[in-house]
């Protein structure tokens, strides 16, 4: 009976001991804030990003609305400008992604494990969908021929960029939150041979299985990828031999 | 008969001691277990495949992204007023069919910028996140030997060999992939402390990566 107390107050004992020793590890580690004002100083952080970001959504439309308005424009000059040039225009602007389209594909559904928030410093990476996810289920539709692929209404051309900042996530430079739903236009067959197979996306899976993260696709009819409304850039680049 | 075992004082001694030991074993357990588990963070955070630049990177996309943006709508705009003169009309369209060919890669192009070269066969996220940081960087144009990515030409795709293909066509190491744009800014962005490039180096032994800065890079159209 002696020994079996004994060894009660041992056991209560040593967890005493690691409680105590994670809460002064856990403070011991924690860091100071850079500010005297933390709370402040994030406040006008993200009030500027909210701001930019507003102003972005705002310049994004406008530029839609001009494309429309230089579009409605040349068909008017139909007459001056040649139905041809006309017709090799809106060839290209299809190929760059002006265009929106139309047609089956597949829908892919990614989220951010239950009951997780992004906002939490210390939540774990692997419960969160990573920007490189997206890159790689764009990389693996595109790879499956995919014509046009989408994230939230946001056109992924071939110079689209999607990068994390923080626990956030940049898709043409432009703020988007879970979930993530991925259409792609193209083949539903392929598409799902591809995502089935067991080597493909092989972390993304992963994870999934162990219920971090929440995945999944269904082959659909008459997705609509919308057009690109973002930059072009060409600053640098020129046609080769000649001079701009 | 054994006076140690029995003695009350003795009997508590020893107990106090032990507890002393115990909780003293414990607290260093605990302390282990959190530098232990921050240290795997650490290592994750290498090891994960996206920089987690702070809020001010942040702060400059945003802002660079609506000062590309504002140029865009000023160079739209000056389209509109040419569209809407009959005279000049032709002349924005042809203009505007020379741009999009650029983007689309109908003619050849070139341009100032940077040469990465992978000495090793290498997986297709790394080639995946390269190129990414390149447009994320500002790239204008980005070609995988000698395969300009364009809307048509996008997509690593893995062969059963194991071997990387692009377009169709299966790429053999050394991987040489070119970037046109702003040379500095491209390679501060893949040389950045944790970027893609020194995360590959930690990755990789022996991967063999060079980057050169050149005044002129050339890129075929899209067949």
């Amino acid at each position: 009976m002696q020994k079996f107390l004994n060894w009660k107050i041992q056991l209560v004992f040593i967890l005493t001991g690691v409680m105590v020793g994670l809460l002064v590890t856990t403070q011991f580690k924690s860091a100071l804030p850079s500010s005297s004002y933390p709370y402040d100083e994030l406040q006008a952080q993200q009030e500027l990003m909210k701001s930019y970001s507003d102003d972005q959504a705002v310049l994004k439309s406008r530029i839609l609305n001009l494309r429309k308005q230089i579009e409605i424009k040349q068909t008017e000059s139909g007459q001056t400008i040649e139905k041809n040039n006309l017709d090799i225009l809106n060839a290209i602007k299809n190929e760059i992604g002006l265009s929106s389209e139309k047609g089956d594909g597949i829908e892919i559904t990614l989220n951010d494990g239950l009951l997780v928030k992004r906002n939490n410093p210390d939540v774990l990476n692997q419960s969160l969908v990573q920007a490189a996810d997206l890159r790689d289920v764009v990389n693996l539709l595109f790879s499956a021929q995919a014509e046009s692929v989408a994230i939230n209404d946001q056109r992924i051309i071939a110079s689209t960029s999607i990068t994390s900042v923080g626990n956030t996530i940049l898709v043409n430079n432009f703020h988007l939150l879970p979930p993530f739903t991925i259409i792609a236009l193209g083949d539903p067959d392929t598409f799902l041979q591809r995502l089935h197979d067991p080597a493909a996306l092989p972390d993304l899976q992963k994870r999934t299985k162990e219920a971090l993260i929440q995945y999944a696709f269904v082959a659909k009819k008459n997705l609509i990828v919308p057009v690109y409304n973002s930059d072009f850039r060409l600053k640098f680049l020129t046609e080769a031999n000649s001079t701009k | 008969m054994d006076h140690e075992n029995t003695h009350p004082g003795h009997h508590k001694s020893r107990l106090n001691s032990q507890i002393i030991a115990i909780t003293t074993t414990g607290i260093l357990l605990g302390f282990l277990v959190i530098l232990q588990s921050r240290s795997f963070r650490g290592v994750q955070d290498i090891i994960g495949r996206d920089t987690r630049a702070n809020v001010f990177r942040e702060i400059q996309i945003l802002k660079t992204t609506n000062e590309n943006l504002n140029a865009e709508i000023k160079d739209l705009e000056s389209q509109l007023d040419k569209a809407s003169n009959r005279q000049q009309a032709l002349n924005a369209v042809q203009d505007e069919i020379k741009k999009d060919r650029i983007l689309a890669g109908h003619v050849d192009v070139e341009g100032p910028g940077i040469q990465i070269t992978v000495g090793k066969p290498i997986a297709v996220i790394w080639l995946t996140d390269i190129v990414n940081e390149m447009w994320s960087a500002g790239a204008e144009a980005v070609s995988v030997n000698n395969i300009r990515l364009t809307n048509s030409t996008v997509g690593f795709d893995l062969l059963p060999n194991g071997q990387i293909a692009l377009n169709g066509v299966p790429l053999t190491a050394p991987y040489s992939i070119g970037a046109i744009g702003d040379g500095k800014t491209l390679n501060e962005a893949l040389n950045q402390t944790q970027g893609v490039l020194e995360r590959l180096r930690q990755s990789v032994q022996g991967v063999d990566l060079t980057n050169t800065l050149k005044d002129k890079i050339g890129m075929g159209k899209v067949i």
